[in-house]
């Protein structure tokens, strides 16, 4: 075996001060041995870093494996749920807190005149409250409640019973007129 | 975590006022750092745990007004003890540090070159298994580009034994795979 041959790794990685290094590289070139083994070294230093990257390679992708199973049923479930299950979750007016539970009629009318509004609302029987005021400064609208209790007497409401109010409206906003059908 | 992004409290002050120069070394290692974990037996998870507290060890080391020198070797230096640390307290063998997919290997070469390929790997993969753990060591590092220097101080050896465990581990790999 050479003597520079247990040089040639160091002096390969740039490891060997510059004098050696020269001497080495000159003996590198004449020595044919030598040239083989540095081409042998530099193979086997590649093929390490590509098994080495191979083997984080699988490690990362096994970990991804053990998450596709999840994922992709996470994803079914979510677009069968969306098939079988229409939204359920309506778009609600924006409208001023006025009551809880729904008035007897209301009747929503914007500060452009209009002449008649035909307004179809489902009565509720419950207990009015009284409509905030602070909305009314914010909303420009007009919001009109009649309590069920005003116009029949107790006990003489039937259930489920659709009125229909014609608001007439004047050209200043004001309201001209309110009649009430069933 | 995945993927390849992970949270670090970056820029490294104290160190790195610039951010550009906290974020160049993040890039320049962190891909190493894992390798090399990986390559000593972690998962990828606990590689990737253990790379983020190497990060945040440095940001602190460096808050706390440590050293700037050497940061390479003192990255590395961490995530190695970490993994020793980790493989103690779990009592359990690195048994196959380094287990490649093969599969994975050369998917632009021809088949002849492919089956000549995973051949010649799978040769490297049984001569690697040969090696002392001092030498797989020493390979890792220097595959990760750490200069025979740093590979010292993260091994905590002579710089000149460094280089005998180089040299004698690629020679020994070179023969076995017939190179």
């Amino acid at each position: 075996m050479c003597d520079y041959s247990g040089r040639l790794v160091a002096w390969m990685d740039r490891e060997l001060p510059d004098k050696e290094a020269g001497v080495v590289e000159r003996h590198v070139r004449d020595c044919s041995e030598c040239r083989g083994r540095v081409d042998a070294y530099e193979q086997v230093s590649r093929a390490f870093v590509a098994y080495c990257d191979a083997a984080m390679e699988k490690k990362t992708r096994r970990r991804l494996k053990r998450w596709v199973p999840l994922l992709a049923s996470a994803a079914a479930a979510a677009v069968l749920l969306l098939v079988f299950h229409p939204t359920t979750v309506k778009q609600m007016p924006v409208r001023p807190p006025v009551a809880d539970a729904a008035p007897a009629v209301v009747v929503e009318t914007e500060t452009a005149p209009r002449p008649v509004k035909k307004v179809h609302r489902r009565h509720v029987i419950a207990p009015m409250k009284p409509p905030n005021a602070n909305w009314a400064l914010a909303e420009p609208s007009i919001q009109i409640a009649i309590p069920v209790e005003a116009m029949f007497p107790p006990g003489a409401v039937p259930e489920g019973i659709t009125i229909i109010a014609d608001l007439s409206v004047a050209a200043d906003g004001s309201v001209q007129g309110l009649r009430l059908q069933q | 975590m995945s993927g390849d992004s992970l949270p670090l409290p970056l820029p490294l002050s104290g160190f790195a006022t610039d951010s550009c120069e906290a974020t160049t070394l993040y890039r320049e290692l962190r891909k190493p750092l894992l390798r090399y974990l990986v390559c000593l037996g972690l998962s990828a998870d606990e590689a990737q745990d253990m790379v983020q507290d190497a990060f945040l060890s440095l940001h602190r080391h460096l808050a706390s007004g440590g050293s700037q020198e050497n940061i390479r070797s003192w990255l590395f230096r961490v995530a190695h003890n970490g993994a020793r640390n980790r493989q103690q307290s779990y009592d359990r063998r690195f048994g196959k540090p380094l287990d490649p997919d093969l599969d994975s290997i050369s998917d632009e070469a021809t088949p002849e070159q492919v089956v000549l390929e995973k051949e010649k790997l799978r040769r490297l993969g049984k001569a690697i298994l040969l090696l002392t753990e001092s030498e797989r060591e020493c390979l890792l590092l220097r595959a990760g580009g750490l200069r025979y220097r740093e590979i010292g101080e993260v091994l905590e050896i002579p710089t000149s034994t460094v280089g005998e465990t180089v040299e004698r581990a690629i020679r020994k790999l070179a023969e076995k795979c017939n190179v």
